[in-house]
């Protein structure tokens, strides 16, 4: 039934108030961003001037630790957290423009091999999950976004799973900081691995792309390691996020099926719902850089104002991330989220190598 | 007299998510770069 109202309501000062509302989280983004950026080249010019050899500790580095030394310390005002959470828009924005640097060819053959790879790692992280869950007798609902959480892309498939499955705001925020709480250990964990294995950028840039489950920390974790490595590990985890629609259908029709969620009735309209539209971003800036629409300048332009958005994507991640909140939400599903975490990772660094052997990356 | 108070159908709110937000930021600097209006973004 449509909704009649008498007078339309108009709110002029709507916009300018949101804005106002955001703007102190983004001017703090934007410094503790900017001060990553100047730590590395002030660390780096300092060596340099003494002769020291010390390893360069890139800006993305920089950017989390002053966010996570600002966020468990101080803790983040209240002031500074609706701009803070825009760290999401960032990210999104960084992603579609990162397209320019990708031409379609590369995106067609790179984004086929991560979604064959992606098909794989999606299959054994729920069922891996599931079991796991039901070893550890965790409720089948908080299991199922846990695996959503885990197999597909973090914090945005648990939400949507979340509403499709009618589930209670109690389990989405277990699995929520399991999920957080994985992907700021996968930040400090993966680059080391990758570099004890000697992995090049490509095969790494793949393996954080399908084994990081939040976007923002998959990006992360790839340009931890080079940006090459970013590049790869960005489109990896786009595939993995294409798929969020399929995922959450099955469950929300695994769950209608006994009776505890609605059913889907459009289940097209449903996809298309589910569906991140910066994907389709990515894809289109991607075909403009392919057919020339811009020239090499106004690409290297492109690419640096996606530098610019991952900047303040990382400051967020750094200042969204507290421990203590994190350790309060308690220790079986963070059990589970890591030991799936642990399999999924050994499993997608296999299936990398795999990849790597017989499809030459 | 009794008053009547027309009612005006509400139309459907056309609201943007965060991705459509995002990709419509990144299209129009996309588009301002390829006017030339952001000539140079140094990094």
């Amino acid at each position: 039934m449509a909704d009649a109202i008498a007078v339309p309501r108009l709110e002029p000062a709507a916009s300018s108030w949101k804005f106002l509302r955001v703007a102190p989280g983004i001017l703090l983004l934007a410094a503790v961003g900017y001060g990553g950026k100047f730590l590395e080249q002030f660390a780096g010019g300092y060596a340099k001037a003494h002769h020291w050899t010390i390893p360069n500790i890139e800006y993305v580095l920089w950017a989390i630790l002053i966010g996570l030394a600002i966020s468990n310390t101080v803790g983040v005002p209240e002031i500074f957290r609706a701009g803070v959470a825009t760290y999401e828009f960032w990210l999104k924005a960084g992603i579609v423009l990162l397209g320019s640097r990708f031409l379609l060819g590369d995106v067609l053959k790179l984004g086929g091999v991560s979604l064959a790879l992606v098909a794989i790692e999606i299959t054994v992280s729920i069922a891996f999950m599931t079991l796991l869950g039901r070893a550890f007798r965790l409720r089948p609902k908080l299991t199922s976004l846990l695996a959503v959480g885990s197999a597909v892309c973090g914090v945005s498939a648990i939400i949507a799973a979340k509403g499709a499955i009618e589930d209670d705001d109690e389990d989405s925020s277990f699995a929520i900081a399991a999920i957080l709480a994985l992907g700021a250990l996968a930040l400090f964990t993966f680059p080391v691995i990758g570099h004890a294995l000697h992995m090049n950028d490509h095969a790494y840039g793949l393996w954080a792309g399908l084994a990081v489950d939040n976007t923002a920390e998959a990006t992360a974790a790839g340009a931890l390691y080079s940006d090459a490595a970013g590049k790869l590990a960005v489109l990896a985890k786009t595939t993995r996020n294409a798929m969020i629609g399929f995922v959450v259908l099955a469950y929300a029709i695994y769950w209608a099926s006994r009776g505890q969620a609605g059913t889907v009735e459009n289940k097209a309209a449903f996809l298309w719902r589910k569906f991140p539209k910066f994907v389709l971003g990515f894809l289109l800036i991607s075909i403009l850089a392919t057919s020339h629409f811009f020239n090499k300048e106004q690409t290297t332009a492109l690419a640096n104002l996606s530098r610019w958005a991952f900047l303040l994507t990382f400051a967020g991640v750094g200042l969204r991330t507290n421990f203590r909140e994190l350790r309060k939400q308690g220790l079986r599903p963070f059990a589970v989220g890591a030991i799936g975490e642990v399999v999924i990772a050994a499993l997608t660094l296999g299936l990398v190598f795999g990849a790597q052997r017989f499809l030459q990356l | 007299m009794s008053e009547n108070v027309e009612e005006i159908p509400k139309r459907r709110r056309w609201v943007l998510t965060l991705d459509g937000w995002a990709v419509a930021a990144a299209l129009l600097a996309a588009l301002l770069v390829r006017a030339g209006v952001l000539k140079h973004v140094p990094w």
